[in-house]
């Protein structure tokens, strides 16, 4: 059976579909690299999956169940980790994460325990009680993680999850992906870039303009976009080449 | 005081339940949401206040708004009729709340990290609206406890038990109505502009509110004459539209046992309205309103940003027009022009330096009228007296604060590109601002009141009008180069005041003095002609001042 299931998937702004039809079926366990530009629609899958946007057409089924009719029952089992690190920037992270804990209904002094071993691991142990307008972007990143996962939930969803992290949190969060597919949890993430991350997906989901244009393996992706029209937007979301001549025109701009 | 609320809140917790509400999960939300309170730094409050990390803000704005009820209650307490004490009392309820809600309770409504952090949580969408309508009641409590307190406390002193009981209720239901005033307000300004637009109207909402702080400090002790409120009251038919009528004539009736026609049918609207309005508002504007809010905040960010981004258009601006005109370099110019553009865009620029405007108005009020005759006579013996200098001078003390305000910039680190310029006389972009911030500035200001003179006192003042521009501009140049050097928008917020200020202050006062007091002894001593030999002089030491700002070196420009 699978975990995630969208059929005929639509959403509409303002007259415009920003997703226009999706079909995708995810089975338990897989990490799921969901890759487009910008505007394609990532966010927005993303946001109905996850029970945050409820007025949409189509079919949603997580865990088995309708996110239109059971989305609090889905929320508890599953962690949202938003992009441009949306928390309460006034609260410390102990207590950001207290918060969100008593959310998701554990125990304080479990949440306590928790919060401050993971914080340790991400050397944000001695910062645990200082308020967040402070942090920068990648430290705030880190306590998003924590709070997306602190339930231990069985999908995890990330929206853009390295951008604004340095480099070394980059190779720890790519290294705790795998040991949580490791662990036998779904992990389905969003990037519009095609970047470290793509080596550890099982399955790579190329969408642009609400559509998807290709599914499959990082290996099988890229033998097949060199034979045909997937070529460039491949090429655009690797950054692979193609942009040899607009920087050669850039550089001769500026010799004027 | 937010404690002994949640206590209560506490009280209905079986109620809560029985309705389906995760009642521990709705107090973690509501308790958090208090915590936050507290430590937002309130727009009113911002440039009184250097910052403090433990500070309880909201406390100290709770204590200020108790302050101004102060004053209320003393009318309650000076005005022989309830009736019109009671009016008073109650408009003014209306209006502050009102205000606080338009201004500092927005951002709580518009919290776009609300809908990212708390909607992806397992929360239903019952408990999660409950916790916003239970912090929302808490926070109302506060306020409404702050600014009513005295105002009840006098009503049970001095009419007696029965009208401050019932007065409470006329209070809850008059901030009910604020509520009302505010959701439509907001739910107008949604259906007709976008979210960044909501942002610009609400900073113009707390400009206005801290004028009304301010003026209403300085100008309303100085504006009560009991004696003359007291006879000729009267309530005209149309009066009894307004709801603080209402509440008025429901605390009159009880109070006095009146129970006439007119009475109960005011009770009746006093009672009936806001909860009708409220019910009303819980049942259809709430719901549609936080589906727009959540349209607003979820919407493709990508795409909005690219259809609704402010369009400059490259018509040739003022700015430029004006940085021709007065400027040398184009190091200068471009100070210039920055500095007009950015003064105008800035939120924190404007929300610091617009209500000081205002104060123009108050210190010239004060010091023209302070005769203690009445205004009206004040008014008509104006021309016959000097008074004009204070119209010329006093404006120059609130602009002279954009000098030390422009420095500051939310953006401060964006100066590194100051820095990174081959830029050899970098005292041109300080000079280029401060011919900016006079241009912009003070000239408007200056015309206005010249033109008002001019009419008062006809053509005659003049000569003492460009006297006193000169003046102005030495004065404004003075306090410049006296100043500390920052570039435009180079420093960080909030950074402490470097000591050695108060050395300055005095030495500036000194200057101001002199030079009015040179202009006061002209006209005094009738050597008018000398304001003409004068003025060319003062434009001479303006142009050395100019030149020492163009001259300053790196070293000399405070990071």
């Amino acid at each position: 059976m699978s975990i995630i299931a969208l059929t005929q998937l639509k959403k509409n702004y303002n007259g415009t579909y920003v997703l226009k039809g999706i079909n995708l079926n995810f089975s338990a366990g897989e990490i799921i690299g969901y890759i487009g530009p910008n505007g394609a629609g990532k966010s927005t899958t993303i946001k109905i999956l996850t029970g945050i946007i409820s007025d949409f057409e189509g079919e949603a089924m997580v865990l088995g169940m309708d996110v239109r009719k059971n989305p609090i029952d889905i929320k508890q089992r599953i962690g949202y980790i938003p992009e441009q690190a949306a928390l309460y920037e006034v609260l410390s992270p102990i207590e950001y994460l207290n918060f969100v804990g008593k959310l998701y209904q554990l125990d304080e002094s479990l949440i306590y325990k928790k919060s401050m071993d993971l914080l340790k691991l991400f050397e944000l142990d001695d910062k645990a009680d200082m308020r967040m307008n402070g942090f920068s972007k990648g430290m705030k990143q880190k306590v998003l993680l924590i709070s997306g996962l602190i339930h231990n939930p069985e999908i995890i969803f990330l929206d853009e999850p390295l951008s604004g992290l340095d480099a070394n949190a980059v190779i720890l969060v790519k290294e705790i992906l795998a040991q949580l597919k490791h662990a036998g949890k779904t992990i389905f993430y969003s990037s519009h870039i095609m970047d470290v991350v793509e080596k550890i997906s099982d399955r790579i989901i190329i969408i642009n303009k609400g559509e998807v244009i290709a599914d499959g393996t990082f290996e099988s992706l890229k033998s097949e976009a060199h034979k045909g029209s997937l070529e460039n937007i491949f090429t655009a979301l690797t950054g692979d080449s193609g942009y040899q001549s607009t920087a050669h025109d850039f550089v001769d701009i500026l010799k004027n | 005081m937010d404690k002994i609320l949640l206590k209560l809140v506490g009280l209905f917790k079986g109620l809560f339940n029985s309705q389906g509400i995760d009642y521990a999960r709705m107090m973690t939300i509501v308790e958090t949401k208090l915590t936050m309170d507290k430590r937002r730094v309130y727009m009113n409050w911002k440039q009184r206040q250097q910052k403090k990390e433990n500070a309880n803000h909201l406390n100290s704005v709770l204590f200020f708004y108790a302050l101004m009820g102060l004053f209320v209650a003393a009318f309650l307490l000076a005005i022989p009729s309830l009736m019109l004490g009671m009016i008073i009392v109650h408009t003014y309820v209306l209006f502050m709340m009102s205000m606080t809600l338009i201004t500092d309770f927005s951002t709580v409504l518009l919290d776009t990290a609300d809908n990212q952090v708390i909607l992806p949580k397992p929360i239903s969408s019952k408990t999660l609206f409950m916790a916003r309508l239970v912090h929302i009641l808490i926070y109302l409590l506060q306020f409404t406890i702050a600014i009513a307190v005295l105002p009840i406390a006098v009503a049970f002193f001095r009419y007696g038990f029965l009208a401050g009981f019932v007065m409470v209720f006329t209070v809850l239901l008059t901030v009910l109505m604020a509520v009302f005033i505010t959701y439509l307000l907001y739910l107008l300004i949604i259906r007709f502009s976008s979210e960044s637009k909501v942002k610009d109207i609400v900073t113009y909402f707390q400009i206005f509110m801290t004028v009304v702080f301010t003026v209403g400090f300085q100008v309303l002790p100085r504006m009560i004459n009991f004696s003359q409120l007291t006879r000729t009251f009267e309530l005209q038919w149309y009066s009894y539209l307004l709801p603080p009528v209402w509440m008025a004539s429901t605390v009159e009736a009880i109070a006095k046992l009146q129970f006439d026609a007119l009475h109960l049918g005011m009770i009746a609207l006093a009672f009936i309205v806001p909860i009708f309005t409220f019910w009303f508002m819980n049942k259809y504007l709430a719901p549609s309103f936080a589906r727009k809010l959540a349209a607003m905040n979820n919407g493709d960010t990508e795409k909005r940003d690219t259809n609704k981004i402010i369009v400059q258009q490259q018509k040739k601006p003022l700015s430029s027009l004006f940085s021709s005109m007065v400027c040398s370099s184009p190091v200068e110019k471009s100070g210039f022009q920055i500095t007009w553009k950015m003064t105008g865009r800035d939120k924190s620029f404007k929300l610091q330096f617009y209500p000081g405007l205002a104060y123009i108005l108050v210190f010239i009020f004060i010091f023209v009228f302070k005769s203690g005759k009445d205004v009206a006579t004040v008014w008509h013996s104006l021309s016959s007296s000097a008074s004009f200098l204070w119209f010329f001078y006093v404006p120059m003390m609130t602009v002279s604060s954009s000098i030390m305000i422009v420095a500051f910039n939310e953006n401060y680190l964006a100066s590194w590109v100051y820095h990174s310029m081959p830029i050899s006389k970098p005292g041109e972009l300080v000079s280029g601002m401060v011919k900016s911030l006079f241009v912009k500035f003070f000239m408007p200001v200056f015309i206005l009141v010249g033109a008002f003179c001019i009419y008062i006192w006809g053509i005659e003042v003049l000569d003492d009008a460009l006297f006193a521009l000169t003046n102005n501009l030495f004065c404004f140049l003075i306090f410049a180069n006296l100043s500390d050097h920052y570039l435009p928008f180079s420093r960080q917020p909030n950074t402490q005041q470097q000591s050695g200020k108060f050395l300055k202050a005095i030495l500036q006062l000194l200057i101001v003095a002199i030079t009015v007091g040179l202009h006061y002894l002209l006209i005094f001593t009738k050597l008018s002609w000398l304001l003409w030999a004068l003025a060319p002089l003062l434009g001479i030491a303006c142009w050395f001042l100019i030149k020492r700002l163009q001259d300053l070196q790196w070293k000399q420009i405070s990071i």
